[in-house]
C-alpha cells in the first residue's frame, strides 16, 4: 500500500472541493453534514478502493456524525483523504479521529470569521449605505464574498499536502498517533456538548416577594449541566441499541411536552 | 398594486435561489441586503427594496447560526417586507409587520427539514451497505433540492395571500408548538454527540470529556485554547506510547535478528 504512486490528481481534489458544495444542506441532527462529506469523497475513494467492501468500510467511517464550518472543512477531508490514499482502511480509525477532534477547532476560527466577524463589519458598512439608498456597501460585501468562494477549491489542496506529509512522517507510528489523537477528539467534544446544546428552563420560584428562576439556580451548581445530562442519557440509550429515530421523536415530544408545561422556555 | 403572476414567481424562485446559495454555496446568506434589493428590482422598486435590505441587515448583526443551531432567517424576512411594502403601498412599516413573523416561521420548519434530513442520511449509508452506490449518490443530493422549499413555500403563500393568511398560520401553531420545536432544536444536537462519543475510546479517555465541559461551561475558554489544549495532552500520549514501542522494539531486537518485529507485524495483517 505504502507506494509512491499517487491516485488521488489535482483534478479529483478539485471535483470533491466542488462537490462539497452541498455542505450544510444535508445537515441533521445525527449525523450532522456527514452525508455531504460521503457524497464529495465519493469518487475518490471509488478510485482508492477497487475492493467494494473496503469502500463500503470507509463510507460507513465517513457517515459517522461530522459537522464543520464548510469552508474550512476541506483541509480536514482533504488531509484524510491522503492518509486513506496512502494506507487504504488501516487509518479509517486514525481519519475518524482526526475528523472529530479538528472540526470543532476549525470551525470556531471560520464561524467566528466569515459568520461573525466579516458580516459584522460589513454589513454595518453595507446597511447604513444601503438605508440612505447606496447600494455601494452591499456590492463590496458581496464582492469579497464571491472572492473567498472562489478560493475555496484551494483549501483542498491545502489538506491533501498537509495530509500526505502527515502519513509520511507517521510511518509505523500510526497506532499510537490514532489512539493520541483521540484524546484531542474526546476533549473537543467535552466542549461542545456545552457550548452548541442549549436547554433553558423556564420554571420561576415565587418565595415572600423574591423570584428565583431555575435556570440560575442550576447555572450557578454548575453551567450547562442539562446538556451533560441529556448527552450522557442519550449516549447511555445508544449504547442499549435505542433507535437513532426514536431518540429524536422522543426529544421532540419531550421538548413540546416541556414547553407545553413551561418546563423549557425558547 | 397587486403582483403579476411574473413577479409571483420570480420572487418565490428568489426565495428558493437565496436559501440554496445560504446552505450549500454560502455566497450572499449573510448579505441579508441583496435579497431586499434583488426583490426591489424584480418589482421595479429597487431602492425601496434596499433600504429594507439594509434595516434588516443592521438587524441582523451580531446574530449568528453557529453549529447548525437556529435563529431567524433575515433573508427571507427581507424578501417577504419588500414584497408586502410595495404591494401594500404602506411602507417599509407594514413590510417589516409580516417579514418578521414569517422569518421565525422559517426558523421552525428548519428544524423539521433537519429531521427530514436524517431519513435522507440514513437511507444514504442503507444504500451503502448494500453496495447501491448509485441510489445512495442520488439520495443526497435530494436533501439540498429540498431544503430550500423551507423558504420558497412562506414566501409564496404570504406574497400571494397576504397578511390575513400569514396571521393565520401563525395563530394556528400553538405556543407549544413552535416554542417546542425551538427547545428541539436546540436539544438534538446532542444526538449526534452521543453518537459521536460511541466510536471514542472513553474507557481510556473519557475523562477528558470532564476537561473540555470544564473549560467551556465555567471558564467560558474558546474552542481553539481548548483544543490546543487538547493537542498538548495528544502529544504527550503520542511520546510515551512511541517511547514504550520502541524500548519493547529494542528489546525484542536485541533477542530476535533485525527487522523481524517490522516482518511479523505485517505478516499477521495479511491473514
Amino acid at each position: 500500500m505504502s507506494d509512491t504512486k499517487n491516485i488521488i490528481t489535482k483534478h479529483d481534489l478539485l471535483r470533491a472541493s466542488l462537490r462539497h458544495y452541498l455542505g450544510v444542506s444535508t445537515f441533521n441532527y445525527d449525523t450532522g453534514i456527514a452525508s455531504a462529506i460521503v457524497w464529495e469523497l465519493y469518487p475518490a475513494l471509488r478510485k482508492i478502493y477497487k475492493n467494494d467492501d473496503e469502500l463500503v468500510a470507509s463510507l460507513d467511517n465517513h457517515f459517522k456524525y461530522y459537522n464543520c464550518n464548510p469552508w474550512l472543512s476541506p483541509i480536514i477531508t482533504g488531509a484524510t483523504l491522503a492518509m486513506e490514499e496512502k494506507s487504504g482502511n488501516k487509518v479509517l480509525n486514525a481519519v475518524q479521529n482526526i475528523k472529530t477532534g479538528l472540526m470543532g477547532p476549525l470551525s470556531g476560527i471560520g464561524d467566528s470569521i466569515i459568520w461573525v466577524m466579516m458580516p459584522t463589519i460589513l454589513g454595518a458598512i453595507a446597511g447604513s449605505m444601503g438605508k440612505v439608498g447606496n447600494p455601494i456597501g452591499m456590492w463590496i460585501f458581496l464582492g469579497i464574498y464571491v472572492l473567498c468562494f472562489l478560493l475555496r477549491p484551494y483549501m483542498y489542496l491545502l489538506g491533501y499536502r498537509s495530509g500526505t506529509a502527515l502519513v509520511s512522517s507517521l510511518g509505523s507510528k500510526l497506532n499510537a498517533f490514532t489512539d493520541a489523537v483521540s484524546i484531542l477528539g474526546i476533549t473537543v467534544i467535552g466542549a461542545i456538548v456545552a457550548s452548541t446544546v442549549t436547554i433553558k428552563v423556564g420554571w420561576k420560584f415565587a418565595n415572600s416577594g423574591v423570584t428565583i428562576s431555575a435556570q440560575n439556580i442550576l447555572d450557578q451548581i454548575c453551567p450547562a449541566v442539562l446538556p451533560a445530562i441529556v448527552t450522557y442519557v442519550l449516549y447511555k440509550l445508544l449504547k442499549k441499541k435505542v433507535k437513532m429515530s426514536w431518540l429524536i421523536v422522543g426529544i421532540i415530544i419531550f421538548s413540546m411536552l416541556g414547553a407545553a408545561i413551561g418546563l423549557f422556555k425558547a | 398594486m397587486g403582483l403579476t403572476g411574473m413577479q409571483v414567481v420570480l420572487i418565490t424562485l428568489l426565495a428558493y435561489v437565496y436559501n440554496l446559495d445560504r446552505y450549500s454555496t454560502q455566497i450572499a446568506g449573510k448579505v441579508t441586503i441583496l435579497w431586499g434589493a434583488l426583490t426591489g428590482f424584480v418589482l421595479g422598486d429597487f431602492k425601496q427594496g434596499l433600504e429594507i435590505g439594509a434595516t434588516l441587515q443592521l438587524m441582523s448583526l451580531g446574530v449568528s447560526n453557529l453549529g447548525g443551531a437556529s435563529m431567524p432567517d433575515y433573508g427571507v424576512a427581507a424578501i417577504i417586507s419588500t414584497a408586502i411594502a410595495s404591494t401594500t403601498g404602506k411602507g417599509m412599516a407594514a413590510g417589516l409587520a409580516i417579514g418578521i413573523p414569517v422569518g421565525m416561521l422559517v426558523m421552525n420548519l428548519d428544524v423539521v427539514v433537519k429531521i427530514f434530513n436524517s431519513y435522507i442520511a440514513r437511507r444514504a449509508q442503507t444504500y451503502a451497505d448494500r453496495k447501491e452506490f448509485g441510489k445512495m449518490r442520488k439520495i443526497i443530493p435530494v436533501a439540498t433540492v429540498i431544503y430550500p422549499l423551507e423558504a420558497a413555500l412562506p414566501v409564496f403563500l404570504a406574497v400571494v395571500f397576504g397578511k390575513p393568511v400569514v396571521e393565520a398560520v401563525l395563530n394556528f401553531m400553538p405556543k407549544w408548538f413552535t416554542v417546542g420545536l425551538n427547545v428541539a432544536g436546540g436539544m438534538l444536537p446532542a444526538v449526534g454527540f452521543a453518537m459521536l462519543l460511541l466510536y471514542m475510546p472513553l474507557s481510556k479517555y473519557g475523562y477528558w470529556l470532564i476537561v473540555g465541559f470544564v473549560l467551556t461551561a465555567f471558564l467560558k475558554v474558546p474552542i481553539m485554547g481548548i483544543a490546543l489544549l487538547g493537542v498538548a495532552a495528544a502529544v504527550r500520549q503520542y511520546k510515551a506510547l512511541t517511547e514504550k514501542n520502541n524500548s519493547i522494539d529494542n528489546s525484542k531486537n536485541s533477542s530476535l535478528e533485525p527487522n523481524a518485529s517490522g516482518l511479523t507485524k505485517e505478516d499477521m495483517e495479511d491473514e
